[in-house]
Order: structure tokens, then C-alpha cells, then sequence
């Protein structure tokens, strides 16, 4: 049972991180991206990469994959924001349906279908990360570090840029806000810390495969920023965890048949984005935050 | 001959996303609403024509009829029910995206608990193909296609360029204000706008079902490319994304001499991130910069 | 803010046009905005007015002719740069950061960069003060800007371009629709920073407003500069009258 809870906390945290760095740039910037997935996932096969074939130094692989995301992003954020949202949105699907395609077929990089297997613990100064305890640590220590350093981004005064830029991005120009390099910066930030999760992600789970970075899980990242409430600090927290447990919730309803699980899952958070976009547009935490401009 | 073959098959995948992109560009050029659901409407389509020619076994013009107007009716009630709401109160382009992408989730996984989440394909006496010349092999249904683009674009050219709803729509495009001079409510045209753009992709669905055959989770591939089209074609320019999705079409069999076929999305990728890269206004729309 | 020289000029616009593929908006437009005068754009709806601001912003390329400030040509800068080079506008429809706190607002305007320490932030903090102050936003400070009255939204346009430290207002219709009181504390403000040095150019409709606002009035018809002086001259010139109401010879 024990083991249980922790496997649930553990995957926990690390959608918790994945959710909130998306807010970041959905909430706080008002940039839509589907393709968070694949930033989770570059981070994933760096760290896995890392560790079969070069250090198991868990400084390194989080650097690295932190790094390699977080360029990769920009790689897609300089062109596309430049011109204009819609773009963006565009751009990151293609980026979601190139990156799966990537993923299996770079069979010499990422083991193809059958993905990476058999990835051995981190270590830091020494200590080896072999039990589900210490895991539950490390994801719960760099859950509340996201959280610290996106809290000090957004309430300092380069959150009060990015949601200027939101708010109308025509007057944030006007008062002297380069709009190109915030948006592309924070885009950089919120790729790179997903690239962390993928670390964390690689690491626990000692295997990676494609399945866990497809488009169903850039809509599930994306359904937890709006359930929870986009542009509030916990609102993707609250997403993540009610977006967890409604799997676990819903075996316990007779007449749903085991193998209908997944397409009845997303049928609910189908029907809640629509719900709550006609009717509470700030999520469950944010309320009815998102009336006409001024 | 691998080359024409190719090609030919290009100009009937050409042809369809043509249609669809068409569709999508007429809907998001005139009411500006990112329609993400359209993919959506394109699966709809697909499906009912399935259950009502192949299931059902009633007649095909029957069944036609039947899936264009399923896929109208969608299309329509969604501005009605949900975007008309949401622009009532807010309507920003998040909030109207993100509705959409959920109606798309929901109708989705709702088509394949009904139908299962495999492919299905629809037999006809036009689906086989015939070696028309040492070589090369089509499928008359592929005339069909070429044939059925030709006249909805036809069709549309003077719906928009002859009547009176054309011009109030091209209007409603353009400044929505000044519809309402005229009497009209940019809330009454944008259903029409909803309703032409949603029976468009109808002929694309059903002659998609007859040949590659469907499942409900094409609706994601629809929507990558209608968006790649309408940015490629430039936004606002119908004729634009019509070409472009003709484009992306034969890109998309060409390039089959070249690479395996799981690559052939990642083309369409490519191809739009060039234009973004390089000509962010497309073939024909002004590039909007803000 | 150091003081220019008063009636300095500051910004000197020379021979701008503006071509729309076949559209002529703006015609050979030469102008002057001298230090701590107010000038007012007048002219009838679609004459450029908002056209040439958009230049001065550097949100419209000009097809020919050049626009200085401070003796730099604004040519091909990008509105970011240009506004921190010291010109600001507000907008017509207004443009807050709704969802962001009245003292947001302000504050995000003086934070010129956006690293993560700031600087200077009590002198930050003292200015805000200062300026919701002088605006009577005061008691509001906590209040998100879309839950704002009409005249406080005004005013909290007007307040962001007095934190943007700016030298140049360019200001699109500011005082429409406040009521007497809001209007006479709104004239005061911007005597008050011009008097300090600030150049002011309004563009303005209402007629009333500009005889209160102007030292100086320009007059703009289908893109042309057709007069510029003191207002008097101009207002009490019946040709430009007849124009402005729409009866042309």
C-alpha cells in the first residue's frame, strides 16, 4: 500500500511540475502551446542518454536535459512569436506530431519504439537515489523548487512584464516592454523546467518510451492548467492532482468497462474545458478572473 | 511511373485538404475564431455517412445528405451554444480555443466508444482501382474527388462573389461593424459562416472514407492541416488555403520516394515552419505582424 | 526628469507620408513639438491623426519623410526601443493591463527591464506613491484595472505615461467622456507636467476641450497639414470650421 501512495506522489510531483511550467506561459503570458509533451520528453532521453552512456551524475543529466529543452524551444518561440499567437499554437502542434515521429524512429538516439530501458539511479555527491523514498524526496525538493522559482518570476517584476505583454501586448510595446525576448525567455523557462521533470521522470521510471510523450499528454497537461485555473499559482496543482485521481475514481464505477477508462476520462475533461470556458473561465481556482478587457 | 503515381495521388490528397482547409480558413477568417473542433466535424461527417451507407445500408445521395447535415448542424450549434456564450462574456482567443479543443476531445472519444478505435472503411464500386495505364493505378473515386473539389469551389466562388449572404459574409471578415448597418447581426452570419465551413469538409470526409478509410482520431491530423494551409495560404485568403492544401497534399505523396511513410507528417511540419520562418504571411495574406 | 530649454523642439517631423497601396493617409506633413508646449491634432474622423502617431511610434514605417527626435531619426526603430528612448502614448480604447492592480499597472511601466532584482525599488515605491496621488487613485491602488470606473480608467492611462518618464506624450483622445471635475483635475496634470517640460500632443475632438487643452492646434484634413498656430487662429478661422463639420467648398 505504502509503495502505492508513494508511485502516486512521486508521478504526482512530477505532473505537478509539468502543469505548472505550462501555466507559466498559458496563465502568466498568454502563449498556447501543445507541445509540452515533447519538452518533457527531450528532457527524458537526454537524462536516459546521459546516464546509459556518460555519467549518472544527476546534476548533469538535469542540467543537460534543462539545456537541450529549453533551446529546443526557442528554436521554435523566435520565429513563431514574432508574428503572432495563433502561429505559435500552430507551430508547437507540428512540433508535438514531428517530436513523436522523432522519438520512434531515431532508433540509434532513443531506442526507437521499443524506447530506453534499464537506466541506472542518479547520484548526487555520492548518494545513490535507489529507493522509492528517496525518489519521493528528490521530486517533492525540485516540485517546491519550481514552484519557488516560478512564484519569484511571476510576482517579481519580469511577471509583471509577461502579463502586461498578456493583457494587451500593443501598450506593454508602447512602454518600452521588448515583447520578443520576454515571451521567448519565458518559453525557455518553462521548456527547461520541463526538461527537468523528463529528468525526474527517466530517472524514476528507469525505462523511457515514446508513449508517454504523445499529444494525449500535451491535452492532459494542457486540461490541468485550465481545470485548476490558469494564471493563479496553484490552480495547476489542484489540476494536476484532480486530474490524477479521476482514473482511480472512476474504476470505482461498476458500469464503465475497464478498457473504456482512458476515452471516458477524456470525455470529462472534454466537457469540463468546455463548461468551464463558458462559465468559469479562471478555473476551478481562478473563478470568473477573465472578464472583457479595460 | 512511381513519380506519377505519386502525383496522382497527390492531386486527390490535394483536392480533399483543399476542402478542408478551405472550410476552416472561411470560418476563421470571417469570424476570427480559432475553430479547433473542426477536425472535428470532418470525423462527424465521416462516421454518419459510414453508418448510414455501409451499416444502415440506405442509399448514398441519402447518406450524403444525412452527413452534411450532421456536420452543418455541429458546426452551427457549437457557435450557437458554446462560442456565442463565451463572446458574450469575454471571448478572448484562449478561452474560444480552448472550448473548441475540448468539443473536439469529446466528440473524439465519444466516436470511438461508439464505433471502436479502429479504422473503417467504406467499399464502393469506385474505391478499387484500375490500371489505367501500365504502372499506374487509380481509383475512379479519385476523379470523384478531383471532380467534387472543383465544383464546391465553384459553388463557393459565387456564393461569395453573387449573392447578397456571400457579401454580407466577406464583410463580416473584414469589419464587423459595418454589417450591422445593413441590418445584419455579425452573430446571425457568423452561423452561416459555421454551417458553409462545416458541410465543406463533408465531400473530404466522405471520400476519405471511401478510400483511406477513417478513424476518430484523425481529427488531429484535419486540424494540423487546416492550420498549416490557412498559414501557408495566409490567413484570410480562402483561395490561399485552398492552394496551400493542395500543396500540402501532393508534398505529403511526394515525398513518399523519398522517405518512409511516418515521416509524411512531419513534411507538412516542416513546410509550415519554413513559411512561418521565412513568409509568415503565406502565399497571399498580408503578413500580420503585431 | 531634466528640464529641455522651454519650447525647445524636441521632435521634428519633416515632409512624412504615408501610402496605403493607392491610399494617400498622410501627404507631406511637416511639424514641430516644441518642450512644455501643449499641441492639439484636430481634424475630422479619418483625416490621419492616429496614422501619424502611429508613425511617431514607430508602429507604421512612413513612406517618405523623416521624423526626429532629440536630433535622432526615428526611421525603422522598432516601438520598443523607441519608447524607451523616451516617447509615450496612450490609446483611444484605452489599452490597460486589465487584469492586472491599478499599482501593477504603474509599476510595470517604470521597471525598464525585466530582471529579477530591480534596482532602486524604494525610489520605485516612492514614485507610485506619488503618482496615484496626483492621479486620485490612491484609495484604488489594489483594485484590478478592469474593475475601474470609467474616469479612473482615464486617469490610469494618464498615470502609466506619467511613470514612463517620458518626454513626449502622445496622448489619443485622453479626456472624452469625463465629467466636469475629472476634466478641470485632468487639464491641471498635464499643465502641470508641461510646465515641467513635458511636450504634449493630443489629438482631440471635442472642441470644448481643445480651447481648454491647447497652446498650440494642428490641423490635419485627408492626411494634409492644412494649418497650425495658436488655437485662436486656428479656431476662429471659418474655412477650417466648415471642413471640420463636414461642408466643403
Amino acid at each position: 500500500m505504502l509503495a502505492y501512495l508513494q508511485n502516486i506522489a512521486v508521478l504526482f510531483c512530477i505532473n505537478a511540475i509539468l502543469a505548472l511550467t505550462l501555466n507559466f506561459i498559458m496563465g502568466y503570458a498568454g502563449i498556447f502551446s501543445l507541445a509540452h509533451a515533447i519538452f518533457f520528453g527531450v528532457g527524458a532521453y537526454t537524462a536516459a542518454y546521459l546516464a546509459l552512456h556518460v555519467t549518472d551524475s544527476l546534476l548533469i543529466c538535469i542540467a543537460a536535459s534543462a539545456a537541450l529543452s529549453a533551446v529546443l524551444s526557442m528554436v521554435l518561440a523566435l520565429p513563431a512569436l514574432r508574428v503572432r499567437g495563433e502561429y505559435f499554437v500552430a507551430a508547437s502542434l507540428g512540433l508535438q506530431v514531428i517530436g513523436v515521429t522523432i522519438f520512434s524512429e531515431w532508433k540509434s538516439v532513443t531506442g526507437g519504439l521499443g524506447g530506453m530501458i534499464g537506466i541506472p539511479p542518479p547520484k548526487l555527491f555520492g548518494y545513490t537515489f535507489g529507493s522509492q523514498a528517496s525518489y519521493l524526496t528528490l521530486a517533492f525538493v525540485i516540485l517546491l523548487a519550481v514552484l519557488g522559482i516560478t512564484a519569484l518570476l511571476v510576482r517579481g517584476s519580469f511577471g509583471r512584464s509577461l502579463m502586461a505583454i498578456r493583457d494587451s501586448e500593443s501598450a506593454a510595446q508602447a512602454y518600452g516592454k521588448h515583447v520578443n525576448a520576454v515571451k521567448t525567455l519565458s518559453v525557455a523557462v518553462s521548456a527547461g523546467l520541463a526538461g527537468v521533470a523528463g529528468t525526474l521522470y527517466a530517472f524514476y521510471m528507469s525505462f523511457v518510451n515514446v508513449e508517454g510523450f504523445m499529444l494525449d499528454m500535451s491535452i492532459l497537461l494542457m486540461a490541468m492548467v485550465i481545470i485548476g485555473g490558469t494564471g493563479t499559482l496553484f490552480g495547476p496543482i489542484v489540476g494536476a492532482a484532480l486530474l490524477m485521481a479521476l482514473p482511480a475514481a472512476l474504476t470505482y464505477l461498476p458500469f464503465i468497462p475497464q478498457s473504456e477508462l482512458g476515452t471516458i476520462q477524456q470525455i470529462i475533461y472534454g466537457l469540463a474545458m468546455v463548461l468551464l470556458m463558458m462559465f468559469r473561465p479562471g478555473g476551478l481556482v481562478g473563478g470568473r478572473s477573465k472578464e472583457k478587457s479595460a | 511511373m512511381l513519380f506519377v503515381q505519386l502525383m496522382v495521388n497527390g492531386l486527390q490528397t490535394g483536392a480533399l485538404y483543399a476542402l478542408i482547409a478551405a472550410g476552416f480558413s472561411l470560418i476563421f477568417g470571417m469570424t476570427r475564431i480559432f475553430h479547433a473542433a473542426h477536425g472535428a466535424t470532418f470525423t462527424i461527417a465521416g462516421f454518419v455517412f459510414y453508418e448510414c451507407f455501409s451499416v444502415l445500408q440506405w442509399s448514398w445521395p441519402l447518406a450524403v445528405v444525412v452527413s452534411a447535415i450532421a456536420a452543418g448542424i455541429f458546426g452551427v450549434l457549437l457557435d450557437r451554444w458554446v462560442y456565442a456564450v463565451i463572446q458574450r462574456h469575454e471571448g478572448s482567443f484562449f478561452t474560444v480555443f480552448v472550448a473548441s479543443f475540448g468539443a473536439a476531445i469529446v466528440v473524439q472519444n465519444v466516436i470511438s466508444i461508439v464505433f471502436g478505435r479502429g479504422m473503417v472503411t467504406v467499399t464502393t464500386p469506385l474505391s478499387k482501382s484500375i490500371e489505367v495505364i501500365p504502372g499506374l493505378f487509380v481509383a475512379p473515386m479519385a476523379g470523384v474527388a478531383i471532380l467534387c473539389a472543383v465544383v464546391c469551389f465553384a459553388i463557393l466562388q459565387y456564393l461569395l462573389t453573387r449573392t447578397n449572404l456571400g457579401i454580407a459574409l466577406r464583410a463580416l471578415g473584414e469589419n464587423p461593424n459595418l454589417v450591422e448597418v445593413y441590418g445584419l447581426t455579425p452573430r446571425k452570419l457568423s452561423q452561416y459562416v459555421f454551417l458553409i465551413g462545416s458541410v465543406l469538409v463533408v465531400p473530404a470526409a466522405i471520400l476519405t472514407a471511401t478510400t483511406s478509410g477513417l478513424n476518430p482520431s484523425m481529427g488531429n491530423h484535419i486540424m494540423l492541416i487546416s492550420i498549416a494551409a490557412t498559414i501557408v495560404g495566409g490567413v484570410g485568403s480562402l483561395r490561399g488555403a485552398a492552394m496551400a492544401g493542395l500543396l500540402l497534399g501532393m508534398a505529403e505523396n511526394l515525398c513518399l520516394a523519398f522517405i518512409d511513410p511516418q515521416w509524411s507528417e512531419a513534411v507538412t511540419f516542416v513546410i509550415l515552419f519554413l513559411f512561418i520562418l521565412f513568409r509568415p504571411g503565406g502565399f497571399y495574406g498580408r503578413a500580420i505582424v503585431s | 526628469m531634466s528640464q529641455a530649454a522651454p519650447h525647445q523642439v524636441l521632435l521634428e517631423i519633416r515632409n512624412l507620408n504615408k501610402n496605403f497601396g493607392g491610399l494617400q493617409a498622410i501627404s507631406d506633413v511637416s511639424m514641430d513639438l516644441p518642450a512644455g508646449v501643449i499641441t492639439t491634432l484636430v481634424g475630422p474622423n479619418g483625416a490621419g491623426k492616429t496614422t501619424l502617431f502611429n508613425m511617431i511610434t514607430g508602429h507604421l514605417v512612413p513612406t517618405s519623410g523623416t521624423v526626429h527626435w532629440l536630433g535622432q531619426s526615428l526611421n525603422g526603430i522598432e516601438p520598443w526601443k523607441i519608447a524607451r528612448m523616451g516617447i509615450a502614448r496612450t490609446f483611444q480604447d484605452l489599452r490597460l493591463f486589465s487584469h492586472m492592480t491599478v499599482e501593477e499597472n504603474i509599476m510595470t511601466v517604470m521597471e525598464r527591464n525585466s530582471w529579477l532584482w530591480q534596482t532602486g525599488a524604494d525610489a520605485v515605491r516612492k514614485r507610485v506613491d506619488e503618482i496615484l496621488e496626483e492621479t486620485g487613485l490612491a484609495d484604488k491602488r489594489t483594485e484590478r484595472a478592469v474593475d475601474l470606473a470609467y474616469a479612473e480608467r482615464k486617469f490610469l492611462s494618464l498615470a502609466r505615461i506619467m511613470a514612463s518618464k517620458a518626454k513626449l506624450w502622445l496622448l489619443d483622445e485622453p479626456a472624452s467622456g469625463l465629467d466636469p471635475r475629472s476634466f478641470d483635475r485632468f487639464v491641471a496634470l498635464l499643465r502641470e507636467y508641461a510646465a515641467k517640460g513635458v511636450t504634449i500632443c493630443i489629438i482631440e475632438h471635442n472642441l470644448d476641450i481643445v480651447i481648454q487643452l491647447s497652446d498650440r492646434v494642428a490641423f490635419l484634413d485627408q492626411g494634409k497639414l492644412l494649418a497650425q498656430g495658436s488655437s485662436d487662429d486656428i479656431l476662429k478661422d471659418p474655412h477650417l470650421a466648415a471642413i471640420y463639420f463636414g461642408e466643403r467648398s
